[in-house]
């Protein structure tokens, strides 16, 4: 006789949040056995408290917001100012830590605007077909036509520069892949028995797509939905820096790259530096969880790391 | 699909890295164009775009390729000089006692690129096509009331009242003499790269997004001598980073308006001079009298940093703004009345006119890192009396065309860079703040009859009286004071970075930006 599978404990994380034990073999279960995985979830989870609680953690938290003290200007790292000051005297370790405020807003709005606008004109193209189908995916296809950045460009451009602009103008050039890829679900889900049954008893439509089809098609949206996150903050970067980002003293930091670039050939490197770390290591950990949530999500490629 | 996605943010990447990378992209961009180090020709890496080649209408940053094709009858000479003018094509000239006639005469031996001589009917004809059109600088020749051709080498003017025409003459702008055939054609014909000057060089190629590449007129009466440059490349590079990158690896031989934290650095490296000029110009704020109020302006006025501004900006080289007349400009004065920085009586004057909430959009260039800076500076001090200051950068033709349309929905703050058209108090107060039927570059919409009628005056003393006209000046810029029309910030120096190997250049403020090629040469 086998021995019983003895149960995991929870952890107080876990008890908090109202979850029960990782049971061996489910998602969580596999995510944390890939050490990968877990770094570039600490990372993430650093950021996160670093955007939270960047007031508390800096000594400089209206130079964050933007306050200048210009006596100050272009010094180097040092023991108070540890990755020095930026061109009107601000802590530059203050501005990355408020940048990431703005990074990680900017990231979430975009994703979540493309998937709230991607799976409603899915779902309904996908579910009533026909005409409907025709007119959503042809509109679909209009936004695809475009290269995404220069989508993003222009309409970062039509609206003006500020933050909210910016999340909407990315978040355009994206909701399209969403609404594809879920209208590929939704035309596989339509046909499922439990859909009919439901359609039988006379359930609306609206309901069912709510109720049935959403739900059960979401699983690879929430995958691409994590792995977009980095790329969010890189096309977010890439805006700022061509100025069609947020305005300034909004702490952001493809601005601070734009602005701290020409010191660099002067030897004031450190402002575009720690600004271009943070936007490397934040989408690197974005990155990084995607895919691991993506093998991970795809029992063919769960195998053991 | 994915990854098409992918690839597309990898391309903005790229875009950033090669922007901060090193100085190898600029090489290769720089490189096809004929570098600095081929033999005659001569790279000008300039930051603003060159839109209009008509010299009676330019009014803006053409004159950095005008005043190399076209010249003037005399020319104004740097500080320090013995003599405040040098002939130019006119030899010599004369005046009555009243400055209201002049005579001058011409140099012989002129000709045009058009090969036809230079004489009084062109001197003439080019004076009557700028005062017919009035567009630009027209407004400098307002004093001339008519014009005669005595015989082929003499003209006189007579004025309507006083004036030194001798030193409109110098003019920046609006004072160009082309061929009689030049004054017959029209602004597109100048803009298809045209020109009509007599100048040491014609435009061989003209593009507004690319440059201006101009040529040496081989019969040009100052002569040629060895050395000296027959090719000039007038690049467009927008990006002060790029210019500073083709400066350094020799890609440009002369560029200007890079930041002036840069400076100091570039000041070090053996290959180039870094050359600073006396300041003819100043940068200043126009506050847009049709949306702001008085208390509002006032307000703005009495928050903007000027002495930390002045201390910590533009590498300390800029000094506080005395009103509008820079320092180097005659009739400038330290005795004028300023306002202080003084945060807590701007808060009293909104609090006193009940406005809360206040947001204020500030226009400046787009890619100037001082401009932001100070936009910055000020923003901070103006969110701690409850206004909201807007940055709004643009590339300058782009806002200029926005604050000409409809003062009511234009900017609140525009901010301006003036340097004079020809040397004089009036040129400031004229075209900045004297009333205008349509928005030129009076972009604050000032209007004021008792200040136009006192420059007026002021004006017409200046020819005959300079004391009396200075005093008229000088109580002009105190009304524009004490009326809130502008802030006044910073008096900024004119700074070119030039290749050592380059001999001859010698900044001269009533030309701001203006390089004279012709006076430059090689020394390998």
């Amino acid at each position: 006789m086998a021995a019983p599978t003895p149960t995991p404990p929870t952890s107080p994380a876990r008890r908090l949040l109202g979850l029960g034990p990782v049971t061996p073999g489910s998602a969580v279960w596999y995510y944390r056995r890939n050490w990968l995985g877990m770094v570039a979830a600490c990372i993430v989870g650093a950021f996160v408290i670093a955007a939270i609680f960047a007031p508390w953690l800096t000594p400089y938290a209206e130079q964050g917001r933007g306050v200048p003290d210009l006596p100050q200007r272009l010094k180097g790292p040092n023991g108070s100012h540890w990755m020095g000051t930026d061109e009107l005297g601000r802590d530059v370790l203050a501005r990355v830590l408020f940048g990431a405020r703005t990074a990680l807003l900017v990231a979430i709005g975009v994703v979540v605007l493309a998937v709230v606008v991607g799976v409603l004109v899915g779902a309904i193209a996908g579910y009533f077909g026909g005409w409907v189908d025709e007119i959503l995916m042809r509109i679909t296809d209009t936004f695809l036509a475009f290269p995404p950045l220069l989508l993003a460009v222009i309409v970062a451009a039509a609206l003006g520069a500020s933050l909210q602009n910016t999340i909407v103008a990315i978040a355009v050039s994206w909701w399209p892949w969403y609404a594809r890829q879920i209208r590929a679900q939704v035309l596989s889900l339509r046909e499922r028995s439990y859909v009919k049954a439901v359609q039988a008893i006379g359930v609306p439509s609206h309901k069912i797509i709510r109720q049935h089809i959403i739900p059960n098609a979401m699983a690879p949206v929430w995958v691409q939905a994590t792995a977009d996150l980095g790329a969010s903050i890189l096309t977010a970067a890439g805006l700022s820096f061509v100025g069609l980002g947020p305005r300034p003293p909004t702490p952001d930091w493809g601005v601070m790259i734009a602005d701290g670039r020409q010191f660099v050939l002067s030897g004031q490197w450190w402002i575009a530096v720690f600004a271009g770390a943070a936007i490397t290591i934040l989408a690197l950990a974005f990155n990084l969880c995607g895919d691991v949530i993506r093998d991970v999500a795809d029992p063919k490629t769960r195998g053991d790391q | 699909m994915k990854r098409f996605r992918l690839i597309a943010v990898l391309v903005a990447l790229t875009f950033a890295a090669a922007a901060c990378g090193s100085s190898d992209t600029a090489d290769g961009d720089a490189g096809e164009t004929g570098g600095a180090a081929t033999d005659g020709s001569f790279v000008y890496a300039f930051p603003f775009a060159i839109t209009d080649l008509d010299p009676a209408s330019a009014f803006s940053s053409e004159n950095v390729v005008l005043q190399n094709v076209y010249e003037s009858l005399t020319t104004f000479n740097p500080p320090g000089s013995a003599e405040l003018l040098s002939p130019s094509l006119a030899e010599s000239w004369t005046s009555n006692d009243d400055a209201t006639e002049w005579t001058f005469t011409l140099r012989e031996g002129v000709t045009f690129h058009d090969g036809t001589p230079l004489n009084a009917e062109a001197v003439r004809a080019s004076l009557q096509r700028t005062i017919d059109l009035d567009l630009g600088a027209a407004f400098i020749l307002l004093p001339i009331e008519s014009m005669d051709v005595v015989d082929d080498l003499t003209i006189t003017f007579t004025l309507g009242y006083p004036a030194p025409l001798d030193i409109v003459m110098s003019s920046n702008y609006g004072a160009s003499i082309m061929s009689i055939d030049g004054s017959t054609q029209d602004a597109a014909w100048f803009n298809e790269g045209n020109d009509a000057g007599t100048g040491p060089y014609t435009i061989s190629a003209f593009s507004p997004n690319e440059g201006t590449k101009l040529s040496r007129y081989d019969d040009y009466w100052g002569g040629w001598a060895d050395g000296q440059f027959s090719e000039i490349d007038i690049q467009l590079v927008e990006d002060p980073v790029l210019a500073e990158q083709m400066i350094r690896a020799g890609d440009a031989d002369a560029t200007n308006n890079l930041p002036f934290d840069s400076y100091a650095a570039l000041a070090e490296e053996e290959s180039l001079s870094v050359v600073k000029g006396e300041s003819m110009q100043n940068l200043f704020g126009l506050l847009n009298h049709e949306r702001l109020s008085p208390e509002v302006r006032e307000a703005l006025v009495l928050s903007f940093p000027y002495d930390e501004v002045a201390e910590n900006l533009y590498g300390g080289e800029a000094t506080r703004a005395q009103g509008i007349i820079p320092q180097a400009v005659w009739g400038s004065s330290t005795d004028l009345d300023l306002p202080e920085t003084d945060l807590d009586a701007a808060a009293k004057l909104l609090a006193d006119a009940g406005t809360t909430d206040l947001s204020v959009t500030y226009s400046f260039d787009a890619g100037t890192t001082e401009q932001q800076q100070i936009g910055e500076v000020w923003k901070a001090n103006l969110a701690t009396i409850g206004i909201d200051l807007v940055l709004e950068p643009l590339t300058f033709d782009a806002r200029w065309e926005l604050a000409q349309a409809d003062p009511a929905n234009a900017q609140d703050i525009f901010t301006l860079f003036w340097f004079p058209t020809f040397v004089t108090p009036y040129d400031f107060m004229f075209s900045l703040f004297r009333s205008e039927e349509a928005p030129f570059f009076n972009l604050g919409y000032y209007s004021n009859p008792a200040f136009d009628d006192l420059i007026d005056e002021a004006d017409a003393l200046s020819g005959t009286d300079r004391e009396a006209a200075i005093e008229l000046f000088q109580q002009a810029g105190q009304t524009l004071i004490d009326d809130n029309s502008a802030v006044f910030m910073l008096d900024v120096p004119n700074v070119n970075v030039v290749q050592s190997n380059v001999e001859g250049y010698t900044p001269n403020p009533a030309y701001a930006g203006v390089i004279r090629f012709h006076e430059l040469s090689r020394n390998e």
